[in-house]
């Protein structure tokens, strides 16, 4: 009888110290682990999965399978299986206080004993001396179903510090002291892998217009694709848009760009293009609902007034008050409602929601779904929201390729409906690409100033990382995604950022926003305990807590 | 004015002597911690040592500078002021206890500011006077540092008015002892409890709205002195409030199960 596993997890995670799954092993398997997700068999005993889980858990958390250890043991099944022998015991036991009382007979402290360490557990296990086999409990060691995440790291940081730079990816004019390193480690690439940042690099590069890209079939979609690490040559891309200004339609605009190493503007940088997203073919997508969202959100669009006549209040209303004694005195029975109240019920706030829909966003995120999809989930929960609470909404979403292309597509308008047409629009957007986050702001600045027609105005960005586009990394990018936040804040516009399903925490764009005005959550049903506070600091307000 | 029977709180630092010298000196306390680790219990366990009253406001957002001070009220063809708590505990000597006092609008706490330094004053617009504090009152705020993590809620103007005091969860001995002497249950479920709650602070999963406080494993060990099963009591007392997801809500239990399971499961 097979039993959902997965609500296991819980207790992994604690046991571990940090998330981990619990999965479904194949019938009559051992459990085993990768570093992210325990296998233990659905049909064994529940006491017996409990236990697999538990040691399963230690090992995590007692650090047993860090790379260096894990690393010797992987074509040796027998070292492996004394290494486990000895070092199960010992997490088990490092992990006492935390174990159920249930498990507590498993561990043999004798054994435990002979480590204080995983090398000291692999000491013993390469030592002479005779073994018993681990308890059935213990599952089994897979070496090299273990992440090398922290290897990948490491390679990773030393290819940058041998090759000194990137391939040349930067466009023509980019600084020489571009903070490659930082590209590098860039918390955008989730795991950091050398790899995945190079299938990023190259993935523009292989479909131009084709079916990769955001804003595939979009009007003015520009597949100006340059050979990414010399690997990838385009493939009849059209060299569409020139250096500069070509072909600027209506709401095309040029803006500058703040180049940290010179500490001036460049003038007339970059291109922003701003067409409306297509609609997919495909039936309209349920928006989000935006309900959970919408009392957190619902107190802060609004001016307090004062309102007379109110039944309590704050103060005595006068006017009020004196009719109710000349009415009370003239035997008419009198309105008691005599004072004045602050009441919140203005609204007079515009909220422009800015998706980052580059590349790195269509990763597969630590849940499985990618960070894509967490985010089009709460931008369309957003919108929703601020849409219900009467609030002016605006939905755009932005990736770029170079500073004469950077796209910011129009999912809803201000002065847009929200209706299935918009939500098609949301659902057909695909990431791919690069982000120019200063270009993006300064644009969605702009449109809240001149569409969006309220006293407070709000720019809300959901993006997972500062990822960098071409002659935009590291201390450059962030140093002029700052400027163009200021800029933004400086004409009252509050600014805010989320990321929602990262895997990691997008340190560059906390530093770019500030950690007031950044929050990482894990999925988009974590938003309503964050935006009230968020959005309120946004926007100078600490009415609403 | 004083209950007889001091409320029971075990001391884990040396907070009691922070309070106290803090109160002597008439400066205002800071109490920072998590929901459920005892600090009203910390409060009024003070205020009965140092035989004060104590007046309770536990902050929202929408209280105003008027919930606190006092109001004009009409009754009948006349006006009548009405003191606020705060007003009442400056003119009674009492001990003021804001309760998440980050809660309440930045426009409303800023009336604490004279009370905090060393004015010792309460400025009363409505009324054109100002009162000066009646000895023994003290002012205590507390906030809960994690619950809105984003966030430096407090003003910093606010904050440096203020002596500080964290508390955080018991350390495990010291949370079995509380649960075991709240709740009315023996050592060994106690332990257990507090083991559970232990395992679940350390979880940081999406849809976990606060972890297992001290609270909530006495409010569980009630229920077993009430005969119920531990289990149940647990899933009912400590599973149930604190998550809505049914994923979540069947992992905490599997985690009473393993935790509060007999020693034959």
């Amino acid at each position: 009888m097979a039993e959902d596993v997965a609500p296991l997890g819980l207790l992994a995670s604690a046991l571990a110290g940090r998330a981990l799954a619990v999965g479904a092993a194949g019938p009559g398997e051992p459990a085993w682990t990768d570093g992210a997700t325990v296998f233990v068999d659905p049909g064994a005993a529940p006491a017996d999965r409990l236990r697999a889980v538990a040691v399963q858990a230690s090992l995590v958390a007692g650090g047993s399978l860090a790379p260096d250890v894990v690393r010797p043991l992987a074509r040796r099944p027998a070292l492996a299986r004394r290494y486990l022998a000895v070092e199960g015991h010992r997490a088990l036991a490092a992990n006492g206080d935390l174990l159920p009382p249930g498990l507590r007979p498993l561990v043999d402290h004798v054994i435990a004993a002979l480590a204080a360490d995983p090398p000291g557990s692999l000491a013993v296990a390469r030592g002479p001396g005779a073994l018993p086999d681990p308890p059935a409990a213990f599952g089994t060691l897979r070496p090299r179903a273990l992440p090398a995440a922290a290897d990948a790291e490491q390679a990773a940081a030393t290819a940058a510090a041998a090759a000194g730079r990137l391939p040349d990816v930067d466009d023509d004019d980019a600084d020489p002291d571009e903070d490659v390193g930082s590209v590098l480690t860039s918390p955008v690439g989730g795991r950091g892998a050398l790899g995945r940042l190079l299938a990023r690099l190259l993935r523009p590069a292989r479909g131009p217009g084709g079916t990769g890209p955001v804003g595939a079939g979009a009007p003015a979609r520009v597949g100006r694709s340059r050979p990414a690490g010399g690997a990838a040559a385009a493939r009849g891309a059209p060299e569409g848009l020139g250096r500069a200004a070509a072909a600027l339609g209506p709401r095309d605009r040029v803006y500058p760009e703040w180049d940290v190493h010179r500490r001036r503007y460049r003038p007339a940088w970059c291109t922003v293009h701003e067409r409306t997203a297509p609609a997919g073919d495909g039936p309209a997508p349920a928006l989000p609902g935006g309900a959970g969202l919408r009392r957190p959100l619902a107190r802060l669009g609004t001016g307090l007034d004062r309102t007379h006549r109110r039944p309590q209040g704050d103060d005595v209303d006068l006017d009020a008050a004196v009719e109710a004694r000349v009415a009370a005195l003239a035997g008419v029975p009198a309105d008691e409602a005599v004072y004045v109240e602050s009441l919140r019920r203005r609204r007079d706030l515009a909220v422009l929601v800015l998706l980052d829909v580059s590349g790195s966003a269509g990763e597969p995120g630590p849940a499985g779904r990618t960070v894509h999809e967490h985010q089009r989930a709460a931008a369309g929960a957003l919108t929703a929201a601020l849409h219900d609470l009467g609030d002016r909404v605006a939905l755009y979403a932005f990736h770029s390729q170079g500073r004469t292309a950077v796209h910011v597509t129009r999912v809803k308008g201000f002065d847009d409906r929200l209706d299935g047409r918009a939500a098609r629009r949301l659902g057909a957007l695909v990431p791919g690409a690069y982000t120019r986050l200063g270009a993006a702001i300064r644009h969605g600045a702009h449109v809240l100033d001149e569409r969006g027609g309220t006293p407070r105005r709000l720019l809300l960005v959901l993006s997972d990382g500062l990822a960098y586009d071409h002659g935009y990394g590291g201390r450059y990018g962030e140093a002029d995604a700052r400027r163009a936040l200021a800029e933004a804040r400086r004409r009252g516009i509050g600014c805010l950022c989320l990321s929602v399903g990262a895997g990691t925490e997008p340190v560059a764009l906390r530093r770019v926003f500030g950690p007031a005005a950044h929050a990482t959550v894990p999925t988009p049903d974590r938003l309503p305990a964050l935006i009230g506070p968020l959005v309120g600091v946004a926007l100078g307000d600490r009415r609403a807590p | 004015m004083t209950s007889p029977a001091r409320p029971w709180y075990v001391p884990v630092g040396p907070e009691e002597q922070v309070f106290a010298a803090a109160h002597r000196q008439g400066l205002a306390v800071l109490l920072k911690g998590p929901t459920g680790c005892g600090k009203t219990r910390f409060v009024e366990a003070m205020a009965h040592d140092l035989g004060r009253p104590l007046v309770t406001v536990s902050c929202h957002d929408d209280l105003t500078t008027a919930d606190l001070v006092g109001r004009h009220l009409l009754r009948g063809g006349e006006t009548r002021w009405v003191d606020g708590p705060l007003t009442r505990a400056v003119r009674e000597g009492a001990i003021c206890y804001l309760d998440e006092v980050v809660e309440a609008r930045q426009d409303t706490t800023v009336v604490i500011h004279p009370l905090a330094d060393h004015r010792r004053q309460l400025p009363i617009d409505r009324l054109g006077i100002v009162l000066d504090a009646a000895p023994g009152f003290g002012l205590v705020v507390s906030y809960n540092p994690g619950y809105q993590s984003v966030l430096k809620d407090l003003k910093d103007s606010t904050r440096q008015r203020m002596v500080a005091i964290e508390l955080g969860f018991p350390p495990p001995d010291v949370e079995e002892k509380i649960v075991a002497h709240e709740a009315g249950v023996d050592h060994e479920l106690a332990a257990r409890l507090v083991q559970l709650g232990q395992a679940i602070r350390r979880l940081d999963a999406p849809g976990l709205r606060e972890v297992a406080s001290t609270r909530v494993l006495i409010a569980a060990g009630r229920l077993v002195a009430e005969g119920l099963p531990a289990r149940t009591a647990a899933r009912a007392a400590v599973a149930g409030p604190l998550s809505d997801d049914p994923l979540v809500g069947e992992g905490l239990g599997q985690m009473v199960d393993a935790y509060l399971a007999d020693d034959d499961g």
